[in-house]
């Protein structure tokens, strides 16, 4: 998310992930990392993706809150309406119980690399 | 025999604190549970053995708009650079005037020393600069004999920090507390209010625990649970809770339905309605909180906002408000976008999955390729 989210970047922000809202089951995880201003207009808009994203079966995750965005995310009582995670990593791991299963397996060939066994 | 025992109260330029830590006024001078330590610090003075007190103030620890002379001591302004020149003319000056004995108390810290048991540690032993000691740490605090303007002088030419040798020192185990940053400032509200002080919050209980001033507005429906304090014209609308050593100091407002736990809402700051605020200290745009050891800026004035002390300001904005209601409620009812506008989209096909253009980016080592990255932001 840009370093500053008010009015005017929070619409700016929500007509760049509108396409990633209204497909189905989205599954979201946005970066305040950069977040260095954090106001109502922008909680709103967090808001209003999570409540869209929930309305499609899909969730919205925080990931990587800076010191600023938590303390705004706390004063107006909005972090306990998000799953926070500390790293963008974490929350994305997090919705990999629902990956569908050709995307699970990709995953954990990954992780674990076959090994070659003698012939 | 009476000795002229005269006071200097110096608030010196903030101390070097890493950066934005220091609060962006002198917490000497900022108001804990209805007066400041520099008020305190004076009416201490007053009622022990310190005939007349002069404060002299950095010019840039305060903007202009907080200007107000306390009422029981001499106020003066000095600019940061020439500050201690300035002090140790203050110094002089009342030396001049008959001072026998000065007292010099630096408000970086607020002690409560028996100034009376100074003052006779220092006659007795025919001293000629005592300096008050805690524990193992010693104060900024000094009795300096009038005739030792050169002990005087290399005092404040270090700043407080050096002595030509003379000095001796008068054990103070009473209460002390630094006042450097938020977090000094907030502790020292809760040892006032949880009466660990001699110093008492300022104006009357209303009932046991809850200290209210003059003026002070709490709605019908809003809690204040003990013990807390109320500043003089302050507002608590109905609906908010103010608990745990909450301190709302004057012309401040906080509004319905707000939680302020364990907080310090400094003088003229308003905080919303529907928040929840905890373990901070608000005020002059930004609020302080000490869990997270955080400052955040607020530039919403629907969560924070900063009202002129100026009464003429705020009689200007009540009636720009009120003439301008109409208007605004029209044009938002017209043009308004106050709410994010939701998408009407024609019913289309399924799009793509994300997973599937994702591959054609560059691989990311934190990412899998199949997952979408919708914007990067960089340094902004």
């Amino acid at each position: 998310m840009p370093a500053r989210v008010d009015a005017r970047t929070a619409r700016e922000f929500l007509r760049d992930v509108q396409p990633f809202l209204t497909i189905d089951r989205p599954q979201l995880v946005f970066d305040l990392s950069q977040v260095v201003r954090l106001d109502a207009a922008g909680v709103e808009m967090l808001l209003h993706c999570m409540s869209q994203a929930h309305r499609r079966d899909g969730d919205l995750k925080l990931a990587s809150l800076s010191p600023q965005s938590a303390v705004v995310l706390e004063l107006t009582r909005t972090e306990r309406l998000f799953e926070i995670y500390d790293s963008c990593t974490d929350a994305i791991r997090s919705f990999s119980g629902f990956l569908p299963n050709a995307m699970r397996l990709q995953l954990l060939d990954r992780r674990h690399p076959p090994t070659a066994t003698a012939a | 025999m009476t000795t002229d025992i005269r006071a200097l109260l110096l608030v010196p330029p903030a101390a070097e604190l890493p950066e934005g830590k220091a609060l962006p006024i002198s917490p000497a001078l900022l108001d804990v549970a209805g007066a400041t330590p520099l008020q305190r610090m004076a009416e201490r003075l007053t009622r022990q053995s310190a005939n007349a007190a002069i404060a002299l103030v950095s010019a840039n620890a305060l903007p202009q708009s907080c200007v107000v002379a306390p009422e029981n001591l001499e106020y003066r302004l000095a600019s940061p650079r020439q500050f201690w020149r300035a002090a140790e003319d203050v110094f002089n000056e009342m030396v001049e005037a008959g001072a026998e004995q000065v007292l010099v108390i630096s408000l970086r810290q607020y002690a409560e020393v028996d100034i009376d048991g100074l003052v006779r540690f220092h006659l007795e032993r025919k001293g000629q600069v005592t300096q008050v000691s805690h524990g193992a740490d010693v104060l900024d605090i000094f009795c300096v004999s009038g005739s030792r303007r050169n002990d005087a002088a290399v005092l404040f030419r270090s700043h407080l920090a050096e002595d030509r040798g003379h000095c001796q020192f008068f054990h103070h185990d009473g209460y002390v507390r630094p006042l450097a940053t938020a977090r000094d400032l907030r502790q020292f509200a809760i040892d006032i209010l949880t009466l660990k002080t001699e110093t008492q919050p300022a104006f009357e209980q209303i009932r046991p625990g809850v200290w209210a001033g003059p003026d002070a507005l709490i709605e019908k429906g809003a809690r204040v649970l003990a013990p807390a304090f109320i500043g003089a014209f302050a507002k608590v609308r109905a609906g908010a809770v103010i608990t745990r050593c909450s301190a709302i100091e004057h012309h401040a407002e906080i509004d319905c339905g707000t939680v302020v736990e364990n907080s310090t809402v400094l003088p003229y700051s308003c905080v919303g309605a529907g928040l929840d605020l905890a373990h901070s200290v608000v005020g002059t745009g930004r609020i302080d909180n000490l869990r997270r050891n955080v400052i955040a800026e607020i530039a919403d004035p629907k969560l924070i906002h900063y009202v002129s002390p100026a009464s003429f300001g705020r009689l200007r904005r009540s009636a720009f408000d009120f003439v301008t209601y109409l208007p605004r409620q029209a044009w938002r009812g017209l043009f308004g976008t106050s709410q994010p506008q939701p998408v009407r989209q024609e019913p289309q096909p399924r799009p793509a999955s994300p997973a599937g253009p994702a591959r054609e980016m560059e691989p990311s080592a934190e990412f899998p390729a199949n997952l979408a990255v919708v914007r990067r932001y960089g340094h902004q």
